[in-house]
């Protein structure tokens, strides 16, 4: 009937990591999307206390060099960080979805070469198309988002072009094409609903990528400019504090760190049932 | 000394599922005296090859295995990793049904024909080497010294099973136990393989225990026969009572499905019974 | 074997003229006009010498055009001259090679010295407490950005206990950055050896080996761990790939002297010719050493020196 690694993820008991990782990812969105009601100080004002100021009860993660409370631009960094994870992640699902299945189901010259643009692009660490894309595009919080989507459209476009291969070998396609039904349909209807849940899987680990990606471009100035409170962006302005302020080092660091754990735990123990890459490591 | 050799009582293994335990073997008992062929006979899954697995202690690590097992009156279930790792190969040599398979693929044959001699009787490398020649010459394989230098990729399914038969009689256990060693091969050199288990038997008096499900293979070499089935025992004798007098309904059906047996046996007596020490 | 290789160099050049392609496409993409993008911060942008580096970047002509000129100037070696500095982009970018790879192959070895152990130890207790530990390591270990990682071994390694120094490319410099990249990395190197080796250990060679009654350090170490290095060889260049995404960083985080840290300089001061050329060499030397790698495991797997 349907995917066979669904079906086995939907049987067995969850494991644990993905217990930990669904409960931290939950807290993490919570926070991310009450921080303008959590966050004691608006993250951009200035001399909300002393400079470089240690954590303490009116500071938790304490102040900057502006004087700017840390623990409300890390909270308001969080919507930044999921946002632009969540945006990219959308992009680039429904672009290399529809390239995928562009592939899987058109002829055989328009699909060689497809496939052979994607694997070359595939062959790159993501992270590092990213950086050429925003190398061409410039900084900014909107280019650097649409440079992660784009470079996160190998993974998805190969990874829906493998569900949709294996779908269109089964015996009901062929006759569902034989009967006269347009490929396009066949897709709508029968593709589409067997291959969604498996890449709603695979959305979780392009989210932490995403993420991890997001900062380090911020981080480098490529990415969302200062004064927005983006983690890596923290960290970079923070590198030159490190001796007298190191705390401004380690809370975004922290962030960064466990929202890419929750969403690595989530996405990890189901992946290996999916990867492309496991099957041709070529 | 008492003559039965491999001595196994009261053997089972189980599996834990889901629904409680799987007897995979269920409280068998057998013995295999010293020149002598016993063929343990089933079909897939009567629990066979697991009955080997256990006397070698090599079972799947979520196995449960019960019973004892002596060899040559020294108690082996019991043993410990070390004290086992000194039984294997050097006691009991078992040899498997996968010969595409059972040698590593990046060790060249040499090594893997002497490392057993080296390991178990401290002998040089040299001189390993040539035992191993020796043994490969033993199973029929023409120059067998640059053999050595090769990958098991060079080698056909027989040749490799040929290899392994070899490598196990190098160490001259005084029980080999061949788990469906002809299954994989064809016909011409299934012969030559059974016949080199009939020779360890006369030369050097071995026991072998036979695992098949192929009573053909059966009539030809074996000298006594345990018919398996569903984990248990259900039949044991000579290998003429067994095939000309089948008491339970199980072999009587393993016999008439295997049309090639009559021949095989009148084949063996044509030959004047050249398995038999006289 | 020879036709494989022929094949694999086949397939790595038609991967390096992609990028090269790609890389000459991009540059039209550039929302707005690059020049103008350029010289956003210059003063001596004057209409004049906008329209003069037009022509010599070659905009002025169609797209198509373009693209073939820039391929082939790149095929001859040359990646043309920065616009900050007029210098040849080829010249400055094989300077600071040297530099990079040697961060590189230094963060590698860390990462297989310290992966392919932990690898090890998963698989050869598969299900138990060290495999458990070995895993949620890993896991944690691709979840911490390699720039923080580098922050954090300078507050530690450099500032309090004055180890090495904070910056520079001398040879001291080298540990930190190629502990952070082989760090970040060792993670996916001992996943990747635990699941060749778990996969090993189950084929029936291995049984063979325990039946012949080999020790059972004999048996981990000679017959399952030379064909998982020679299976870890494979994905020695995929591993590769993904340091050098983290090399940029981390070249940036401790100042190292290499490419990486010129283009994100070009990247910021939006030198064009000097982002393309990176791309290129850098997309290339990734390419060319998976390519290698994949042709030294034809030599090392004796299934493969065969064909």
């Amino acid at each position: 009937m349907s995917m066979v690694p669904t079906t086995t993820i939907r049987r067995r008991a969850l494991p644990w990591s993905v217990i930990i990782g669904l409960g931290l990812a939950l807290v993490i969105i919570i926070l991310a999307l009450a921080a303008p009601v959590i966050a004691p100080y608006d993250p951009m004002r200035m001399a909300s206390g002393p400079r470089l100021s240690a954590p303490g009860l009116t500071h938790l993660f304490g102040t900057d060099e502006f004087g700017r409370d840390l623990f409300s631009r890390v909270l308001h960094g969080g919507r930044l960080s999921l946002g632009i994870g969540l945006t990219a992640v959308l992009t680039g699902i429904l672009a290399g979805g529809l390239i995928g299945l562009i592939a899987a189901f058109s002829g055989r010259v328009i699909q060689s070469v497809l496939l052979r643009l994607i694997d070359v692009l595939y062959s790159f660490p993501d992270t590092l198309i990213a950086l050429a894309l925003v190398a061409f595009l410039g900084p900014g919080i909107g280019n650097a988002t649409l440079a992660i989507a784009i470079s996160l459209i190998p993974f998805y476009a190969r990874v829906t072009y493998g569900l949709a291969a294996a779908e269109r070998a089964k015996p009901y396609i062929e006759a569902a094409q034989l009967a006269g039904i347009r490929s396009a349909r066949l897709v709508r209807v029968h593709v589409m609903p067997n291959i969604t849940q498996s890449l709603i899987v695979m959305g979780t680990l392009g989210f932490s990528s995403a993420i991890l990606s997001a900062a380090g471009l911020s981080f480098l100035g490529l990415g969302v400019q200062p004064p927005s409170p983006e983690w890596g962006g923290i960290l970079a302005s923070g590198r030159n504090y490190i001796t007298k302020a190191p705390w401004i080092l380690l809370f975004p660091g922290l962030a960064i760190c466990v929202t890419v754990l929750s969403f690595n735990l989530i996405g990890d123990s189901l992946r290996d049932l999916i990867d492309p890459r496991r099957k041709s490591p070529s | 000394m008492s003559e039965s050799f491999l001595n196994v009582r009261n053997l089972s293994v189980t599996f834990p599922t889901a629904s409680g335990t799987f007897a995979a073997v269920d409280d068998i008992s057998f013995t295999l005296k010293r020149g002598e062929i016993l063929a343990l006979v089933g079909e897939s899954g009567s629990g066979k090859s697991m009955t080997s697995l256990a006397i070698m202690r090599l079972l799947p690590d979520a196995a449960r295995f019960h019973g004892t097992i002596s060899i040559d009156g020294t108690a082996i279930a019991g043993l410990d990793r070390r004290h086992m790792e000194d039984v294997r190969g050097a006691r009991i040599g078992m040899i498997f049904q996968e010969p595409m398979t059972s040698l590593n693929p990046v060790l060249k044959i040499g090594r893997q024909m002497t490392e057993g001699l080296i390991r178990h009787q401290r002998m040089p490398r040299h001189q390993a080497r040539i035992a191993a020649i020796a043994a490969l010459d033993d199973v029929g394989i023409p120059d067998p010294k640059s053999l050595l230098d090769q990958y098991p990729h060079h080698l056909s399914g027989g040749m490799r099973q040929r290899v392994m038969i070899a490598a196990a009689l190098t160490l001259k256990p005084g029980v080999l136990i061949a788990d469906e060693p002809t299954t994989a091969l064809d016909v011409t050199v299934q012969a030559q393989v059974l016949d080199l288990l009939v020779d360890l038997k006369t030369r050097h008096g071995s026991g072998v225990l036979l695992i098949t499900h192929d009573i053909g293979v059966v009539a030809e070499t074996a000298d006594r026969v345990a018919v398996m089935r569903g984990g248990r025992i259900v039949e044991t004798g000579t290998v003429g009572d067994i095939l000309t007098n089948p008491q339970h309904d199980y072999t009587k059906g393993l016999i008439a499905s295997h049309l090639t047996v009559e021949r095989a046996m009148r084949q063996r007596h044509a030959e004047g019974r050249r398995g038999r020490t006289s | 074997m020879l036709f494989l290789i022929a094949k694999r160099v086949l397939t790595a050049f038609v991967t390096v003229l992609t990028v090269i392609v790609l890389s000459g496409i991009l540059i039209h993409v550039v929302p707005g006009d690059p020049v103008t993008a350029m010289m956003a911060q210059s003063v001596t942008a004057t209409p004049e010498v906008m329209a003069e580096m037009r022509s010599q970047l070659g905009l002025d002509l169609p797209v198509w055009q373009q693209v073939v000129l820039y391929a082939s100037h790149v095929l001859t070696g040359d990646l043309g001259t920065t616009i900050r500095g007029n210098e040849p982009v080829a010249r400055l970018l094989f300077e600071r090679l040297p530099n990079t790879f040697a961060l590189a192959v230094s963060g590698l070895s860390v990462a297989l010295l310290i992966g392919i152990p932990l690898g090890f130890l998963a698989a050869i207790n598969r299900g138990r407490l060290a495999d458990t530990a070995v895993m949620v390591i890993a896991v944690l270990g691709v979840s911490i950005p390699g720039f923080w990682l580098g922050l954090i071994m300078i507050q530690v390694f450099s500032l309090k206990l004055g180890w090495f120094p904070v910056a520079g490319s001398g040879y001291r410099n080298i540990v930190l950055p190629a502990l952070t990249l082989g760090l970040t990395y060792c993670a996916l190197v001992a996943r990747m050896t635990r699941s060749a080796l778990v996969d090993i250990l189950a084929e029936d060679y291995i049984r063979t080996a325990r039946a012949r009654g080999l020790r059972e350090h004999q048996v981990l170490f000679v017959h399952a761990l030379k064909p998982a290095l020679i299976s870890i060889v494979t994905v020695v260049g995929l591993v590769f790939a993904y340091l050098m995404g983290g090399q940029v960083i981390v070249e940036n985080v401790f100042s190292w002297n290499g490419i990486g840290r010129l283009a994100v300089q070009a990247m910021l001061e939006r030198d064009y010719p000097m982002i393309q050329g990176f791309i290129v060499v850098f997309a290339s030397s990734v390419v060319i050493v998976s390519m290698l790698i994949d042709i030294l495991y034809g030599f090392l797997d004796p299934r493969m020196r065969q064909r």
